[in-house]
């Protein structure tokens, strides 16, 4: 009974968080609001019982990623002149009306389907060991393909946002 | 051995390759390679021949197939087949191919592109050994194509030279001609019978399966394919200015074997010509027709090799004559010599276009049997064999075509073949004083040297077969060589036939020789060119017509002039104006104009086209669920 | 005892909300946080059913953590993307780069 309150107080306190990411006036609140965002998804999945992917969420998501675009909202801020600009585009109302559908159509196919083998019980919690097995015996070349990816991406990066002469 | 004859063509197409890859780097451009594949080309038949013969007599040929590919029920195979048609041209090829490249070693000397020159002889020997090798039509026309492209490579070997390039094109166009014919002939054949194998479908056509009008016009358009590729009327006019090609070039393609493919694969499908009704009447004309044309035409020509190559037009008709006679073994036993003294006649020429400093009109020529010895020697073995002296081996060749005509088509076409063969005596006797004896009428002639080792080994060897190979017409000989017997015991359609000698027919073919002989002798006495001058001038006309080759050139190019481009124009006009302007551009033009008329539709704003992108997933996941249920 | 649903649910308004995000938002920033905002609805979706209906397995579980790996690299690449955009046109607003038109 506890968990399910906490559940839906977490769940809502979600949607706030991320809705305040989409609405925000401001970046940095809307950068704090992702935080709260991420770290939100984190906790629930506690609820579902697979504390590792917690652990990684709030390890790089709330940690790294978000400072991350804090730092990029920093070197991109204009300059103190310029009055501030709307963060909405004009086709926000478009937007809205496309995510709504989206929104209804998934929840709609979230509900109306019979999941195969959902007992409607609880999680099955799974263990640490379990998901270890998984990514280095089932995921092994998938595993090593990811690592290179993430190598040649953060190689990328660096090579794109270098100050090069005469910029 | 026998069943692997195909080592016989590999052989040629691996020197071919090794030449392609690597002829330029390898010292001496790799001649050696040639020499020796064309050697072990020459051991080889050997083995295959005495395999072939160890199986005793009367067997069935020798076969050896792969699966090539199936296709529902029909099954495609690919092999060989050798029996004794294919052991004759395996030794005429292998023999020859053999002498010319050694040949070629000394008389390409120096010459451009000398690597290219050898890799393309061997693929050329490597396609025409498959020729004769093929157990099926498919493989046939493969390899029959295959020796078209080498002759195309090799007349065109001097391609800085204009009118190498333009006879290397004839050559090409005007076989591809009859080749088309060969091809339809073939899958008419495949449709009546069911099968591409040549022996099915001699035994489909002997059971008689097929027959009447189908069979006859199937089998015409598969002469056409042996016209074109033996030169026959009207399609000779490829052979003389193929002699554009190196000389050796001639002697080995344009001579002994490539231009008889069309006598063997006649050869090969007799039965069939024989069963299609009148079939083989139309053969024999075309070869009679052919040999007394050339053969008039040969008169006139003043290029030492033209006079060769109508000379090879005119036998080549001889061989026809014989198979239009039925008779296959008189057919293959003249090609048989004939490769010999012919290419033998090649490369002499050769020898004295080298000798005498590229001076190849007999105008120029003269007096060279001093100078040359060897040379001279050897040309006039090979022109008394042409001619039919006896007993060398052109005259027991002609002596069983001229017994076959006599036995089978009567009095007419033997009179006609003994009128061809007075020809040949004249032309090559011309030939033969105009360019060996007399004085020298050109100051390079004068200064003429006999040619190299390389160049008169050869021609000894081919001298000595020129010789002898006439005697295995008879039994003892070819026993004692190991064969069943003589020629025509050994070659034959449906009963080896024992020859003998008939005195009569042997005295009739050397008055023919005599009058020919000295016809010529006489005329052009003591290498003297004054009475044949006197001659043409009493009829300049005749000559004139004689000289321009009955006008067939002129013919085929006024009617390439009027009629192939006049339609090529429409043609092309329909194409300039109604496909590319109308269609091929029209259609671009309509593209174009209505992207200039779209293109007002882009914003190229990135979030519009991620509202549109996201819009649309939304409304595919509607559809999807509104069908789906 | 919350139920599968529930986590569909709000992985669904998650991912709304991010589209929307990405659709709305001017600032290239603003753009990839609520990407970010899509790629935690994905994750959920797929830690939610590993929990729910494939314990044994866990493949959902490893693809979560392939999916926050990839957005780890997605995230260092188009911020260095956005740097550059800003250095060349002094802003950061996905609605000016407007070159793919003609």
């Amino acid at each position: 009974m506890i968990t399910e309150v906490l559940w839906w107080i977490v769940a809502a306190g979600v949607v706030g968080a991320s809705a305040g990411v989409v609405l925000s006036r401001s970046v940095v609140h809307a950068a704090i609001f992702l935080i709260l965002s991420l770290a939100g998804v984190g906790a629930i999945y506690l609820f579902l019982t697979v504390e590792f992917i917690a652990l990684v969420q709030f390890l790089i998501y709330g940690g790294a990623v978000t400072v991350l675009i804090l730092l990029a909202l920093m070197l991109t801020r204009m300059g103190a002149s310029g009055r501030p600009e709307p963060l909405t585009g004009a086709q926000a109302p478009f937007g809205a009306l496309v995510a709504a559908a989206l929104m209804a159509t998934l929840i709609g196919v979230a509900v109306a389907t019979a999941w195969p083998g959902d007992l409607g019980g609880s999680p099955t919690a799974i263990s640490i060991e379990r998901i270890g097995a998984a990514l280095f015996q089932n995921y092994g070349a998938p595993f090593i393909i990811m690592a290179a990816l993430l190598l040649v991406a953060f190689v990328g990066a660096i090579v794109i946002a270098r100050q090069e002469d005469g910029d | 051995m026998a069943e692997h004859a195909w080592i016989l063509a590999a052989v040629p197409a691996i020197a071919f390759l090794a030449l392609a890859a690597l002829g330029r780097r390898l010292p001496r451009q790799g001649d050696f390679l040639a020499v020796l594949a064309a050697a072990s080309g020459f051991g080889l038949f050997f083995a295959v021949l005495a395999s072939f013969l160890g199986r005793g007599e009367g067997a069935w040929p020798v076969l050896n197939a792969i699966e090539w590919t199936a296709i529902g029920d029909f099954r495609l195979n690919m092999g060989i087949a050798v029996d004794q048609i294919t052991i004759v041209m395996l030794a005429v090829v292998t023999t020859v191919a053999f002498m010319v490249n050694v040949f070629s070693v000394g008389y390409m000397k120096g010459e451009p592109r000398y690597w290219w020159y050898f890799a393309v002889l061997q693929l050329f020997v490597a396609s025409m050994l498959l020729l004769v090798l093929a157990d099926n039509l498919l493989l046939l026309y493969v390899a029959w194509e295959l020796v078209g492209l080498s002759s195309f490579l090799l007349i065109g070997h001097y391609w800085e030279r204009r009118s190498a390039v333009e006879a290397a094109k004839k050559a090409f166009i005007t076989t591809r001609v009859g080749d088309v014919g060969l091809l339809i002939g073939i899958i008419l054949l495949w449709k009546a019978t069911g099968t591409f194998n040549i022996l099915d479908i001699i035994h489909a056509v002997e059971a008689g399966e097929v027959g009447g009008t189908g069979l006859f016009v199937s089998v015409m358009f598969i002469f056409l394919g042996a016209m074109g590729k033996s030169a026959q009327l009207p399609f000779h006019v490829w052979l003389p200015d193929a002699m554009e090609g190196p000389t050796p070039v001639s002697a080995l393609i344009h001579a002994a074997t490539m231009v008889v493919a069309g006598v063997y694969l006649v050869a090969r499908l007799l039965p069939v010509f024989e069963a299609a009704g009148d079939a083989l009447l139309v053969v024999t004309a075309v070869g009679l027709i052919t040999a007394l044309f050339s053969g008039v035409v040969a008169f006139a020509q003043t290029d030492i090799k033209k006079v060769l190559a109508y000379s090879t037009v005119s036998q080549l008709g001889f061989m026809f004559v014989a198979l239009g006679a039925g008779v296959v073994s008189a057919g293959m036993f003249h090609l048989f010599t004939h490769a010999f003294f012919k290419a033998l006649l090649f490369l002499g020429a050769g020898s004295v276009i080298l000798g005498a400093h590229h001076r190849q009109e007999v105008g120029q020529l003269g007096g060279l049997w001093r100078r040359m010895p060897v040379t001279a020697a050897a040309f006039l073995v090979g022109s008394l064999a042409l001619a039919g002296l006896f007993p060398l081996a052109g005259f027991w060749s002609k002596d069983e075509i001229l017994h076959a005509v006599e036995g089978h088509r009567g009095a007419l076409v033997f009179a006609l073949i003994s009128l061809a063969s007075i020809m040949t005596a004249f032309y090559t006797t011309r030939l033969f004083i105009l360019t060996f004896l007399g004085k020298p009428r050109d100051a390079e002639a004068g200064h003429a040297r006999e040619t190299g080792a390389s160049m008169t080994g050869p021609l000894v060897f081919l001298a000595v077969l020129s010789v002898f190979a006439g005697f295995v017409v008879y039994g003892g000989v070819g026993e004692a060589l190991g064969f069943p017997g003589g020629f025509g015991e050994f070659v034959y359609l449906h009963h080896p036939e024992t020859f003998h000698i008939d005195w009569g027919l042997a005295g009739v073919s050397t008055a023919l020789f005599v009058i020919g002989v000295f016809g010529a002798g006489w005329l052009y006495r003591g290498g003297r060119l004054d009475r044949a001058a006197a001659l043409t001038a009493w009829q300049p006309k005749l000559y004139e017509m004689t000289r321009r080759k009955f006008y067939f050139d002129d013919l085929y190019q006024f009617l390439i002039d009027r009629v192939v481009l006049g339609f090529s124009y429409v043609v092309s006009w329909f194409d300039r104006f109604a496909v590319n302007d109308t269609g091929v551009d029209g259609s671009a033009t309509l593209t174009g104009y209505a992207g200039f008329l779209l293109k007002h539709l882009q914003t190229g704003r990135v979030p519009n086209y991620a509202l549109a992108i996201a819009a649309g997933v939304a409304a595919l996941i509607l559809v999807a669920l509104a069908a789906g249920g | 005892m919350v139920p599968l649903e529930n986590y569909l649910v709000l992985s669904a308004i998650l991912f709304a909300l991010g589209v929307y995000g990405v659709l709305s938002r001017r600032n290239a920033v603003l753009v990839l946080m609520s990407v970010e905002l899509m790629l935690n609805a994905v994750s959920l979706n797929f830690v939610a059913f590993a929990a729910h209906l494939d314990p044994d397995r866990a493949t959902g579980i490893v693809f979560a953590v392939f999916v926050i790996a990839v957005a780890a690299a997605e995230v260092g690449l188009a911020l260095a993307i956005v740097i550059r955009l800003f250095r060349n046109r002094s802003s950061a607003n996905v609605d000016e780069a407007a070159t793919l038109r003609w």
